[in-house]
């Protein structure tokens, strides 16, 4: 007789072979040759050709602009986050539920709310097709992130070194960066990781703020499909390329992963 | 009234003066140095989020448009753009297909996320990998997963659409038929979302001691019986959760509209943010789509609110 668990298992492979099929179609897409794309044959010798071609066009320029924004923003808001989170976690400000709830509600609101605002004000300061105006935008939703994940981080680090190092005539701040800060390091890191991807997904912000110079991958790879008729290939090709720095992250930081992304929903 | 004996201020101004000076020197100096590592976070957030949001409602009072550039001081008419959106027929239609996407988006999430936690709800290394491969669809960038469902919808190159031919029922594009379109927005949205509720109830289940479900099990209770009375009692509140979540961000659904149907065919896919960016983008009526956004943030701010009084709750019951 077949274990149970024998069935759950063989239930969740298949499950999740079908769930995983059409991000594996892509992927399979993007190494067939151009004429080969409509071919009803399953079997083909793949090429990378289309990868080439997309390297050889505007695509390499897109691709940077979403790694050099992607960075700054993430850096920035840690920058900025980091010691907002500490101080939120050790110190009893009396509005600390009310930064908690003005930090949820900043997750909750629609893009598109900040989008106007920020693209009349770009506008009239000449930050429109800029990488310095994405960055400050990704700051709307990196920020809120790093604080809301670095409090609970700080909070799991016991208070009584720094409380010792403080006897001890330690400043607040050489206490946090000598004590709380490493200790939190696999936090810092993970969070880290997060923004980035975020920043990296975003799709919205970049289509609206952006023109051609501050393009980022996104936002090239739907350009493909507008004004370059439809290439699939190249769409497959470049779908590829954004996907994969996220799914690379994604696996190193898995434990971490399932915090942020269920911030605010689960309570720790 | 004022004839307050000064002694008895003086004696009350004594009365709060030991209890400062037991504040040690360096705590109060620590309070200090903790506000000063919150403020500039403090400052950016407000910056750039509250900022914008009454340059928001600010321009929602407004008619701007690039036509008229004097128009973003001209508030002769301040809820004219309210009162013309009342009678917008397209505005109104997109209110009804964001409440039939999100319905449809949010039980169904709820439904499959539900569904792949229960199955994968066991203590084995194996499952713990397949669980993690589970979240692929929901961290894959919003535009990739539009390119692999257009993909899907585009007969010309779908996997789907040559399997139905195969089999004998050759079928139209689903995404070009405004009766179907919106349905399949909403199975790729499934796809994409799912894995959210699949992590929080999985979270959830985890939580449960292990002592009633031991309990029920010597008493006999079946596998439906379990889940009925004990199971689904525990996760019940994480299901609420994880639904107001969804609705809220189903709300802000945009690259699969845009990828695959553009809000068409006609308006049938148009949902309100979406009607929100054709207005403020492409026809840029920036007063007209910033009230859009101002009502829309009304809603999410009323749901927050909601969440928030359900975390409360959620507080007391520790």
């Amino acid at each position: 007789m077949i274990s149970e668990r024998a069935v759950v298992h063989g239930a969740a492979v298949l499950l999740l072979a079908t769930v995983l099929f059409p991000a594996l179609w892509m992927l399979q897409l993007s190494f067939r040759a151009g004429g080969d794309i409509f071919d009803l044959s399953l079997t083909f010798t793949p090429t990378f050709d289309n990868y080439r071609t997309l390297w050889t066009g505007l695509f390499p320029g897109s691709f940077s602009n979403s790694i050099v924004v992607s960075l700054a923003a993430t850096a920035l808001s840690l920058l900025l986050g980091v010691p907002a989170a500490y101080a939120l976690s050790r110190c009893r400000f009396r509005a600390r539920r009310s930064i908690a709830l003005w930090i949820l509600a900043t997750r909750m609101a629609p893009p598109v709310a900040f989008t106007i605002p920020f693209f009349l004000a770009y506008r009239f300061l000449g930050l429109i097709d800029s990488l310095a105006g994405l960055v400050v935008i990704y700051l709307t939703f990196n920020l809120a992130l790093v604080v809301w994940m670095m409090r609970n981080f700080f909070d799991s680090v016991p208070r009584a070194l720094e409380e010792a190092a403080w006897i001890d005539g330690c400043g607040v701040w050489s206490g946090f960066r000598l004590i709380a800060l490493p200790l939190a390091a696999p936090g810092l890191g993970a969070t880290g990781v997060l923004c980035f991807i975020l920043s990296w997904n975003d799709f919205f912000y970049a289509l609206i703020l952006t023109r051609t110079r501050a393009m980022t991958a996104p936002v090239a790879i739907v350009n493909f499909m507008q004004y370059e008729g439809w290439e699939w290939g190249k769409i497959a090709a470049g779908g590829t390329l954004v996907m994969l720095p996220v799914v690379v992250f994604s696996v190193v930081v898995r434990r971490y992963l399932v915090r942020g992304l269920t911030a605010g929903g689960v309570k720790e | 009234m004022l004839a307050v004996q000064p002694s008895s201020i003086k004696r009350a101004a004594e009365n709060r003066r030991p209890a400062r000076t037991a504040l040690p020197n360096w705590r109060r100096e620590q309070r200090r140095a903790f506000t000063f590592g919150l403020l500039p976070a403090l400052l950016v957030l407000v910056a750039i989020t509250l900022g914008p949001t009454i340059y928001l409602i600010v321009t929602s009072l407004t008619p701007l448009d690039p036509v008229h550039p004097h128009s973003a001081a001209d508030f002769s008419d301040p809820i004219g753009n309210y009162r013309a959106l009342m009678a917008d027929r397209r505005f109104l239609n997109s209110l009804e297909v964001q409440l039939k996407l999100s319905a449809a988006t949010v039980v169904l999430q709820l439904a499959v996320g539900l569904g792949v936690a229960l199955l994968l709800n066991a203590g084995s290394r194996f499952l713990e990998a397949v669980r993690t491969a589970f979240i692929l669809p929901m961290v894959l960038p919003p535009i990739v997963v539009a390119v692999v469902w257009k993909v899907i919808f585009t007969p010309d190159v779908s996997p789907m659409h040559r399997a139905l031919t195969a089999i004998g029922l050759p079928v139209h594009s689903l995404i070009a038929n405004p009766d179907t379109a919106l349905g399949a927005i909403a199975v790729a949205d499934t796809w994409e979302w799912f894995p959210f509720t699949m992590l929080m109830v999985l979270a959830s289940l985890q939580m449960i001691p292990a002592e009633p479900i031991d309990a029920a099990r010597i008493d006999g209770a079946g596998r439906l019986a379990l889940f009925r009375y004990i199971l689904f009692p525990y996760i019940r509140p994480t299901l609420v959760v994880a639904g107001l979540f969804r609705l809220i961000d189903s709300i802000k659904a945009f690259p699969l509209i845009y990828v695959l149907t553009n809000g068409g065919p006609g308006t049938a896919t148009e949902v309100t943010n979406y009607y929100a960016f054709v207005e403020s983008f492409n026809f840029s009526y920036w007063g007209y789509g910033s009230a859009i956004a101002t009502l829309m943030v009304a809603g999410v701010l009323l749901l927050s609110w909601f969440i928030g009084r359900l975390g409360v709750e959620a507080e007391r019951d520790d």
